[in-house]
């Protein structure tokens, strides 16, 4: 993580001391402590959400299995010392389950449910753009022109703790880029659309 | 094209830079807006880790249905939730109450004589399954409840794993 470190760029988001928060945080829920915990869980939460409706899943089953997953880390808390290792262990262990759930297809829709309603948001569509505001909307839909793999992978990496989207990215198969911080493909696409419609830069 | 601004061409292999920490977080703001988790969630996750310390072995949330019933003033839901653990089925049905609280009535599989918890937010309810593996929580306060099935063996030493489900609202 040190190199990735030195050659991050500022980032006014406060983003580095979230994951310095995350690792101090690890370090005392494996000490014991519940609050710690608990903490780790509204940090990390979102991320996994998202890799499970990234994934495809109704939003009840990723509900459940984002449950699940936190349940089984406890079993591995000993093993995982770094922020970027629990964030790619949860990533991966929740599209792991996510895809299990997804392919098993035995959960039973209610009946009295629209649950076309339920269907999760697979690619940004027009339906979305009415309630984002105008400023983002070029970033929407330059988003929603990529492929399927690059809007999974960015919409993954945009919830997870910096620097840690490197290692989560990884752990998911779907490297940034191969030696540091790269920008990486999906990255370098999205500006180039953007460039095409510069007005969804967000400056 | 032609690059207007910084943005206009990037090679996927330079550093990243503040511009693509922007998009990244513009990508986060987007999805939070359109398809955030839902609030109530890490609440729920928090009850179902207060068990750490046990050996635990999770069953997971394999089938659940709604099956609407005709109660005596209004159609109430009744449901069944069946969780799968490595060894163990835990199938349970929960009906509502005319007082306001839920029965869960409970099968395992294979059919065992347990111990089974169910933990609310209020307090822990405790009961014993039968040979056949039934099980029956006549008056469960609604609200968040995960089901601890105790384990088989509970001397020193001997101590094997719980199965636990993840919290569900009933």
């Amino acid at each position: 993580m040190t190199a990735v470190n030195d050659r991050r760029p500022t980032d006014p988001a406060g983003q580095p001391d979230r994951s310095s928060r995350i690792a101090d945080l690890v370090s005392a829920a494996r000490q014991g402590s519940d609050d710690a915990l608990g903490q780790i869980v509204t940090e990390l939460s979102p991320l996994m959400w998202h890799v499970a409706r990234a994934a495809g899943l109704s939003s009840d089953d990723a509900q459940d299995v984002v449950q699940t997953v936190w349940m089984s880390l406890l079993s591995h808390l000993d093993d995982i010392h770094t922020p970027g290792a629990l964030a790619g262990w949860l990533a991966t262990t929740t599209r792991r389950e996510a895809w299990r759930v997804r392919d098993a297809g035995r959960r039973q829709v209610p009946a009295d449910q629209d649950w076309l309603a339920e269907l999760p948001d697979r690619a940004p569509g027009s339906e979305e753009l009415a309630i984002i505001g105008d400023g983002r909307r070029a970033l929407w839909s330059a988003v929603g022109q990529l492929s399927p793999r690059c809007q999974e992978l960015l919409r993954i990496v945009a919830f997870a703790p910096r620097p840690d989207y490197q290692a989560v990215a990884a752990e998911l198969g779907m490297p940034v880029g191969s030696i540091g911080p790269t920008r990486g493909r999906c990255l370098a696409k999205l500006r180039a659309l953007l460039a095409a419609n510069p007005e969804g830069s967000p400056r | 094209m032609t690059p207007t601004d910084a943005g206009g061409f990037a090679a996927a292999d330079e550093p990243l830079d503040d511009l693509d920490l922007a998009l990244l977080d513009g990508i986060r703001d987007l999805y939070q807006a359109v398809d955030p988790m839902p609030a109530e969630l890490p609440e729920r996750i928090r009850f179902s880790l207060a068990l750490r310390g046990l050996e635990i072995e999770v069953a997971r949330l394999t089938a659940e249905e709604d099956l609407p019933v005709l109660a005596t003033r209004a159609v109430e839901q009744s449901r069944t939730v069946t969780f799968d653990s490595d060894s163990l089925t835990i199938m349970i049905r929960i009906d509502l109450n005319m007082d306001g609280t839920a029965r869960v009535d409970g099968w395992l599989a294979p059919s065992q004589r347990r111990e089974i918890e169910m933990r609310t937010t209020a307090d822990t309810l405790s009961v014993v399954s039968d040979e056949q593996g039934r099980f029956a929580f006549t008056s469960v306060p609604r609200g968040i409840v995960q089901l601890v099935v105790q384990p088989t063996e509970r001397g020193p030493g001997g101590r094997g794993q719980s199965v636990v489900t993840p919290a569900l609202v009933v």
